[in-house]
């Protein structure tokens, strides 16, 4: 039985294949509740604020882009973004929430022969 | 002969097809406004509130935002105001010294008015954002992009909610 993910759990899809300098889709996963600071739980009290507020997207040891988000973003925040896959090495994305907990994943980029 | 008169009796059924459905949409819409326009006396979803107006300035000051060269792609109607999905993209170049430096994304009802901002580099050879957002009510979606050259273009669309998906 699957398990229910945690949250910080994160998943990075990239396409199966992928040839040199072809601008491909990465998808990114990563499960957090988002809440806004609005919402009660089931006793009346206010949920406090509690979101991912940078994402940080490195390829290859460089940077390539930087979110920055606010808790309009959904539950289990999803995002996907192109990417030229100029060579093969880690892709790494890193979300940071307000709290300052970080959570890490990284895909290898390596082409198909 | 025959084939004349096919011709402009396919051609009218044509246009009458159009008119059909040009007036469902016209109903729909309607219908849509007075169901979802919450508040009759209050503004509608369609302006642009002060504080929306404010959070512009704040990010691009007196900087002149354009029309055109965003494509947004959002639900008319959002079934699940806790996630809305929406596709940002732009057909402005990704190259070395002329590429979009940002994206930036407003709801103008939301209490977080700026709801995320992408900065993007060249490396990744395009320009788009696929994400889900979270919405209060029936509002405008704006995406602006900013460009190295210091250039804002942007693009709107009013999507209409059901439920306050702000949880």
């Amino acid at each position: 039985m699957a398990s229910i993910p945690a949250t910080g759990d994160a998943r990075i899809l990239l396409p199966s294949q992928i040839t040199k300098d072809a601008v491909i889709y990465v998808r990114a996963l990563v499960a957090h509740p988002m809440y806004t600071g609005m919402s009660r739980d089931e006793h009346g009290k206010l949920i406090p604020e509690f979101y991912i507020k940078n994402v940080d997207v490195t390829y290859g040891g460089e940077r390539v882009a930087r979110f920055e988000w606010t808790s309009g973003i959904s539950r289990d925040p999803y995002v996907a973004f192109p990417l030229r896959a100029t060579r093969e090495g880690p892709l790494t994305i890193t979300w940071t929430d307000n709290e300052g907990s970080v959570y890490t994943q990284t895909a290898t980029i390596a082409f198909h022969a | 002969m025959i084939d004349d008169r096919s011709r402009s009796r396919r051609s009218f059924v044509q246009s009458a097809g159009l008119a059909v459905a040009a007036l469902m949409l016209g109903a729909r819409g309607a219908h849509a406004a007075s169901t979802w326009g919450l508040h009759a006396d209050g503004p509608g979803p369609d302006d642009m509130p002060d504080a929306a107006k404010k959070v512009l300035k704040e990010h691009f000051g007196e900087r002149p935002i354009k029309d055109g060269h965003v494509s947004l792609d959002l639900p008319e109607v959002a079934p699940d105001s806790r996630e809305v999905p929406i596709f940002i993209e732009t057909d402005l170049p990704m190259a070395p010294h002329n590429y979009v430096k940002a994206i930036h994304l407003i709801v103008d009802h939301n209490p977080d008015i700026y709801v995320a901002g992408y900065a993007l580099t060249p490396a990744m050879g395009k320009a788009s954002i696929d994400t889900r957002i979270k919405m209060r009510r029936s509002s405008q979606v704006r995406a602006i992009i900013e460009t190295s050259a210091g250039e804002l273009w942007w693009s709107h669309k009013l999507v209409y909610t059901t439920l306050n998906g702000c949880v």
